[in-house]
């Protein structure tokens, strides 16, 4: 009941407001790749480094950070 | 006012007659510069000099100097007089004629000489649509510029694609037509240009400037992530990140914005130091929850940065990162309990898996559970096998939980 309330309340609030500008969407990529000025550029040192920036190794056995040693109380513990 | 004006007069007899030298000996970056409207030094001097002309009949006189491009430059001063004066729609629609005129010609050379003058004007072309869209938006009209630049920019493609020395400024604009797209959000119209551009036995892709192949290959690796293809996404992404102008770094941080995700699927970690260049620090709890199993914190980061996340189209990359984080708890029990018990440790029982996610505020039952043991041996993220009847998970003795960078994903 309160929430049926209250949806006629915001469909009455929306009525009486203004008719508004028609959204009309002026279409938007946050992600778009900025011009480059440069024709061309020195990509040697950059590249190396960018290719040392990731691990793969580092789905270990390890137990010892905080949340395993947590989680060894909270499943070896008696109901 | 007078001397202004005859001094504004003499400046655009001046910009006409640089063209027609720019033409007629043939520097494309000369011609380049001068048709540069949003970003070149010319646009204000040829606004302010027909704004102030008084006669139009020498005007054309000076025109004709310019062919075979007169009746282009016409079109482009009048897009640059209406770009000066903000009116962005009508600035367009000059540079489309301009554009049309320009392109006709460029056809006829054998040369690619003014390659540069048409990249140019093509990036001018996406750049006035999206102001001339928002104008019209914003006076209740239905934006569809880009859409035509994106229609002309075709043409142009067409003009390059083929055979001879005017290929290697097709990634140009293929790059603008992917800008287009993604605004637009009709990326399945990137196909057709993709295509052209891969098949083509004759040009190896590494001709092509590496300006253009970096952009290439990042808006090819974002298409990759939407069809969920990691693998080649991944290629790709790390392809333009690796070649970027390490000055550019916005664009590096937009490359990593879409490699971290892929990555990440494909079971490896970005450096921490990494996220911090480029503050990224929207991935950090989804890095921890990984490492630790922590499944609340996972979904935790998902919702803290969900319209970050949607709106750049990781969201669902990174929910389906729930299962590897269900590996990883698993394997966390596994080792507990080889500490305890080395013997026994590869039966894990249901019921420990609930106690932790009972501690994490999970709420499933014993059904769901099972569901999820039953997913991450289907999908190979853990070897062994699930008995119902005794509710535990029997792990393999022998590499329980295969590395997540070899694993074989069966769908």
């Amino acid at each position: 009941m309160a929430a049926t309330a209250s949806t006629g309340a915001a469909n009455m609030a929306k009525d009486t407001l203004p008719a508004e500008d028609p959204k009309l969407d002026v279409f938007e990529d946050d992600d778009e790749f900025e011009e480059f000025e440069n024709e061309v550029w020195d990509d040697a040192d950059e590249g190396k480094g960018a290719l040392q920036q990731w691990e793969d190794d580092w789905d270990d056995d390890d137990v010892t950070d905080d949340f395993s040693v947590q989680l060894k109380k909270e499943i070896e513990a008696e109901k | 006012m007078a001397y202004g004006g005859y001094d504004a007069t003499r400046r655009l007899g001046d910009y006409i007659s640089s063209v027609a030298d720019a033409i007629s000996a043939q520097n494309g970056a000369q011609l380049s510069a001068l048709l540069s409207v949003s970003r070149g030094s010319y646009c204000n001097v040829v606004a302010s000099g027909l704004d102030q002309n008084k006669d139009v009949n020498r005007l054309a006189r000076q025109l004709e100097r310019a062919a075979p491009l007169a009746e282009m430059l016409g079109q482009h001063m009048r897009c640059m007089q209406c770009y000066a004066n903000r009116r962005y729609s009508d600035s367009y629609a000059a540079l489309e004629k301009s554009a049309n005129a320009f392109l006709q010609e460029f056809r006829n050379w054998e040369s690619a000489w003014a390659m540069e003058a048409l990249h140019s004007v093509a990036y001018e072309l996406r750049t006035i649509a999206e102001m001339a869209d928002r104008e019209m938006a914003a006076s209740g009209k239905i934006p569809d510029k880009l859409k035509g630049a994106g229609s002309f920019l075709m043409k142009v493609f067409g003009a390059l694609a083929g055979k001879g020395p005017k290929r290697v400024g097709a990634l140009f604009v293929t790059c603008q037509l992917f800008k287009i797209y993604f605004k637009l959000g009709t990326v399945h119209l990137c196909r057709s240009v993709i295509r052209s551009i891969e098949t083509a036995r004759v040009f190896d892709f590494e001709e092509f400037p590496v300006r253009d192949r970096v952009t290439y290959m990042y808006y090819t690796g974002r298409l990759e992530v939407f069809n969920d293809q990691f693998k080649q996404a991944d290629e790709k992404l790390m392809y333009s990140l690796v070649h970027c102008d390490p000055l550019k770094r916005n664009n590096i941080r937009m490359v990593l914005k879409y490699l971290i995700p892929v990555k990440l699927s494909l079971g490896i970690m970005p450096s921490k130091s990494l996220l911090e260049e480029y503050n990224l620090l929207e991935y950090k709890e989804v890095i921890q929850s990984l490492l630790t199993g922590d499944i609340r914190l996972l979904r935790q980061a998902l919702q803290t940065n969900e319209d970050q996340f949607l709106r750049s189209g990781v969201y669902l990359v990174l929910e389906k990162l729930e299962l590897q984080c269900y590996r990883r708890l698993l394997r966390k029990i596994y080792n507990i309990q080889k500490q305890k018990d080395p013997g026994r440790a590869h039966q894990v029982k249901l019921d420990s898996v609930m106690k932790a996610l009972k501690w994490l505020n999970i709420e499933m039952d014993a059904d769901e559970v099972e569901c999820v043991m039953a997913i991450l041996i289907y999908r190979n993220y853990v070897k062994g096998y699930f008995s119902h009847k005794s509710k535990v998970v029997v792990l393999s003795k022998q590499d329980p939980f295969p590395s997540l960078t070899t694993r074989v994903n069966p769908t």
